[in-house]
């Protein structure tokens, strides 16, 4: 028995010695072996299914795995055919996609009008996707809507599988009916939920979720749910758009974790420090030179509660919140060069019809908010300001110092409350104080970050605000004959947003990445902040 | 034997019952008055109330008790309790099989709890019963000190100071040192590699274990100390035993009850420790699984992975209790 015991224990710890000190690990790659791209991502990704992909991570991975019809240029945004032969229009609502000749899946199905077809129909008719609002402009999408109870539950599921608007002409055309006219049709159509899908696909979307059958110059071979997912090089891939050198690409799943520390023992091409590690990687000359940087398009804005009364109501009081902030130290002090100061609602430079400075009340000026505050009315006496927002560490130390300069320079007691539960809580009005909100724009048009105030009567949406003339800005530029035109009468949306002052813009993402010494041709997408992959170049 | 392990088993099921039971009316309620996650899913995206109703279709939260603060939602825990009797553990919020995850997580959780009480078991038995054997004198003050002090250095701290710190140059050194194609710098690899598990999850898992192993030196001491004063040692001695064959037969063996026991029962308290490490170094294990699904309200997915739980600790506790027969002769269970 005693010696039985002593010999588990030394057989348990030989196995793992055996196995930690065996021979040698035999996959590190030769000189001359594939070329393997590492990359991560950072949160868990549930799906890899298109018309159900909303985050930065499966977004960029389906990026180099599917074609859209339009890919948009890494300077300016502006979309460009790529999959499509042409998209025109006469009136802006009936849309002819002409799609080029003998492109295909990876598992040599065609890539026709019919793949699209089959795509679109699939996610507006799935409520439950991620991008299915994407077809609300589509006419039928209402038609293939589920009946609700009372409750908010469904009542009868809906039979309608196919949008109305939606024809397939000929092999490669596809002819798209709006139920409104919509100028920047052309630039939504690069976005993730309007890939094409095989039929072996739609066939076992559970399988297809995991390993998608894309038409883009890579395979996914494994996606191992939370550790990692690897995709290999198409090698049959007729496009142009493809990395130089890259072999296969390994993204693995950090969730939570940092990855600097392996970025510098050399096991991961693209990284970004922690601020605690971000002073030491900036006085190291040699890696200054591996860092790429963009502007970011994603807006982090405070709301008010404007569906109840208070303070909140006196535009003057919104005014002096946002000219009490400190933009420039709190994101100097806390981004860690991730991010920039906002005075506009639209991103400038990277989408258009971005400018900056639309934003009249966006500076900091503890004077003029003081006076602003006083023609208000002033703050209630004993009352404190609370702040709403999720339980994120990085956004929480934000708004502490937002709460701090408001308190400085206004005498406004304030208190956070951080809730796991934001979303739900502000969907169902319950915040009674300021609170944060973000913005992750889904295609680069200055239309995506105002559509979303316009949510067609009073008290309605989640701030409680409601401007009919603001709404009919956005319809003339719906019903713009051209892009251009349209952007302008977006760009006088804005102005009236900004005029009556709902939201405060607070600050805009920038997207930066330290690369590795085998990278070249590292540009980050100026739109999402990632690495465009199929720009880089990997030297060895 | 058998009835004692059967009546073991009896009161285990029950046990789990009430826990999935409490585990349910627990996350029920904090759906019910959270609010439902199906919103989480659009985050900053307005939906169409369609496409709410949709969502927690998917979700298997459509049943109008999640609507109704208080309402214990028997309907859907039966429906649950009826899917587990046929073996079918059901998915997570967003469809995939519980099942699969534990099957993709465990392993990497199981080969840290295997470092981990490898460690315990050198260390607490090393220096326990070295401190034991020469109380009071300067090793034994020295040895009862570190416990001390490692009891005084939280885990994250020594991870972190690790990872941090330590791993680039010294996996660097190892590459330079031993080659590109060899295990060394392997071992010293900033975070977990699913390609190598056990050379990256080896020193996560000894550092783990020297956090946790304070107790365990303290505990193996304190009882081979009993051991040393019992009659049956100086029995032993008086029959002219030499020192060392009664150190290890009389003193060691009899004295492992209690360390048995502390493997046995510290199988839950690692998995707190797990959740750090897995965070830490990035590991796909039961304790972050664990932890996102607490903190998303994966009612689904959090009893699926307590069930299994339960299950395996129920499991060492009556292994452990087997053990005890084995270790002392006057344990007999009748």
């Amino acid at each position: 028995m005693r010696q039985a015991r002593f010999a588990t224990f030394a057989a348990g710890a030989a196995v793992v010695a055996l196995t930690v000190a065996g021979c040698s690990p035999s996959d590190t790659a030769d000189d001359d072996g594939p070329v393997t791209l590492k990359l991560t991502i950072d949160q868990d990704m549930e799906t890899l299914f298109p018309g159900d992909s909303g985050n930065a991570d499966n977004i960029a991975i389906l990026d180099v795995v599917y074609d859209g019809l339009v890919r948009y240029d890494p300077e300016t945004t502006e979309p460009y055919n790529y999959v499509a032969e042409s998209i025109e229009s006469e009136d802006n609502v009936v849309w002819t996609i002409k799609i080029k000749p003998d492109l295909t899946f990876q598992n040599g199905e065609p890539v026709d009008a019919a793949a699209f077809a089959r795509s679109w129909n699939y996610t507006a008719g799935h409520s439950e996707l991620y991008s299915n609002y994407f077809f609300e402009r589509f006419k039928g999408y209402e038609e293939m809507q589920d009946e609700l109870d009372d409750d908010g539950n469904i009542a009868e599921e809906n039979s309608v599988e196919e949008l109305s608007g939606l024809t397939v002409v000929d092999d490669l055309t596809l002819e798209v009916e709006l139920t409104a006219p919509f100028a920047g049709f052309s630039t939504m159509l690069g976005y993730t939920g309007f890939f094409p899908v095989a039929e072996e696909c739609l066939a076992d979307v559970e399988a297809c979720a995991v390993t998608p059958i894309g038409n883009g110059p890579f395979q996914v071979t494994e996606w191992d749910q939370g550790v990692a997912v690897d995709a290999q090089r198409w090698e049959d891939y007729p496009l142009d758009e493809t990395p130089e050198g890259v072999d296969a690409i390994n993204w693995r799943e950090y969730s939570g974790a940092s990855s600097w520390a392996d970025f510098e023992a050399g096991d991961i091409d693209v990284s970004y420090p922690a601020p605690a590690d971000l002073a030491a990687a900036q006085e190291d000359p040699e890696l200054s030179e591996r860092l790429a940087q963009a502007p970011g398009a994603a807006l982090t804005y405070i709301a008010f509660p404007l569906y109840e009364g208070g303070p909140w109501q006196d535009k003057e009081f919104r005014k002096a919140i946002s000219l009490a902030i400190d933009r420039d130290t709190i994101i100097d002090q806390l981004s860690g060069g991730l991010a920039t100061p906002a005075d506009s609602w639209v991103v400038p430079d990277g989408v258009p019809g971005g400018e900056a400075g639309t934003c009249e009340w966006c500076t900091f000026d503890p004077d003029a908010a003081k006076a602003a505050l006083e023609e208000a009315g002033g703050w209630p006496e004993g009352e404190t300001l609370t702040i709403g927002l999720s339980d994120d560490e990085t956004e929480i130390e934000y708004f502490k110092a937002i709460g701090d300069s408001i308190e400085a320079n206004l005498d406004i007691p304030y208190e956070l409350k951080p809730n796991p539960d934001f979303f739900t809580i502000r969907s169902e009005h319950g915040f009674d104080g300021i609170f944060r909100n973000n913005w992750f724009p889904d295609y680069p048009l200055n239309e995506n970050y105002l559509s979303f105030y316009a949510v067609g009567e009073e008290g309605a949406g989640n701030f409680g605000w409601y401007s009919e003339e603001f709404e009919d800005k956005l319809a003339e530029g719906d019903q713009a004959p051209t892009l251009d035109e349209a952007v302008v009468k977006y760009q006088e949306a804005e102005a009236i947003l900004a005029d009556e002052f709902p939201t405060i813009p607070f600050r805009f993402n920038a997207g930066a990445e330290y690369y590795s010494e085998r990278l070249d041709d590292v540009v980050l997408d100026p739109f999402s902040g990632a690495v465009r992959v199929r720009e880089l170049t990997v030297t060895e | 034997m058998g009835r004692y392990v059967l009546r073991r088993v009896v009161q285990a099921v029950g046990m789990l019952f009430l826990v999935m039971f409490v585990l349910h009316l627990l996350t029920t309620l904090a759906i019910q008055l959270n609010g439902n996650p199906a919103l989480a899913f659009f985050g900053d995206k307005i939906p169409s109330p369609a496409q709410v109703a949709a969502v927690e279709q998917r979700f298997g939260l459509d049943d109008p008790c999640y609507d109704q603060p208080g309402n214990p939602c028997l309907g859907p825990f039966a429906e649950r309790l009826g899917q587990y009797a046929q073996g079918d553990l059901g998915t997570n919020l967003r469809g995939r099989e519980v099942t699969d995850i534990v099957a993709a997580a465990a392993p990497n959780t199981l080969r840290l709890f295997v470092m981990v009480t490898i460690t315990w078991l050198v260390l607490g038995m090393v220096l326990g019963s070295v401190a034991a054997r020469w109380r009071g004198s300067p090793s034994d003050h020295g040895i009862r000190l570190t416990s001390v002090l490692i009891d005084a250095l939280p885990v994250f701290v020594l991870l972190l100071v690790y990872k941090e710190i330590v791993t680039v140059p010294l996996s660097g050194w190892a590459k330079d040192t031993f080659g590109e194609d060899s295990w060394p710098p392997y071992w010293f690899k900033p975070s977990f590699d699913p390609e190598h598990p056990w050379a990256t999850v080896a020193v996560p898992g000894i550092l783990l274990g020297l956090a946790g192993s304070a107790a365990f030196i303290r505990l193996v001491r304190a009882s081979q100390l009993e051991s040393y004063g019992g009659d049956h040692v100086r029995t032993a001695r008086s029959k002219g035993l030499g020192e060392g064959r009664v150190v290890v037969h009389h003193v060691v063996r009899n004295s492992s009850i209690p360390v048995v026991t502390a493997v046995g029962l510290t199988f839950a308290e690692a998995l707190s420790g797990a959740v750090i490490t897995e965070g830490i170094m990035n590991i796909y294990g039961m304790g972050g699984v664990l932890w996102d699904a607490v903190q998303s309200s994966d009612v689904g997915l959090v009893l699926g992975i307590v069930t299994i739980l339960t299950a395996v600790t129920v499991v060492v506790m009556i292994v452990v209790d087997i053990a005890y027969a084995a270790l002392d002769p006057r344990i007999r269970y009748e």
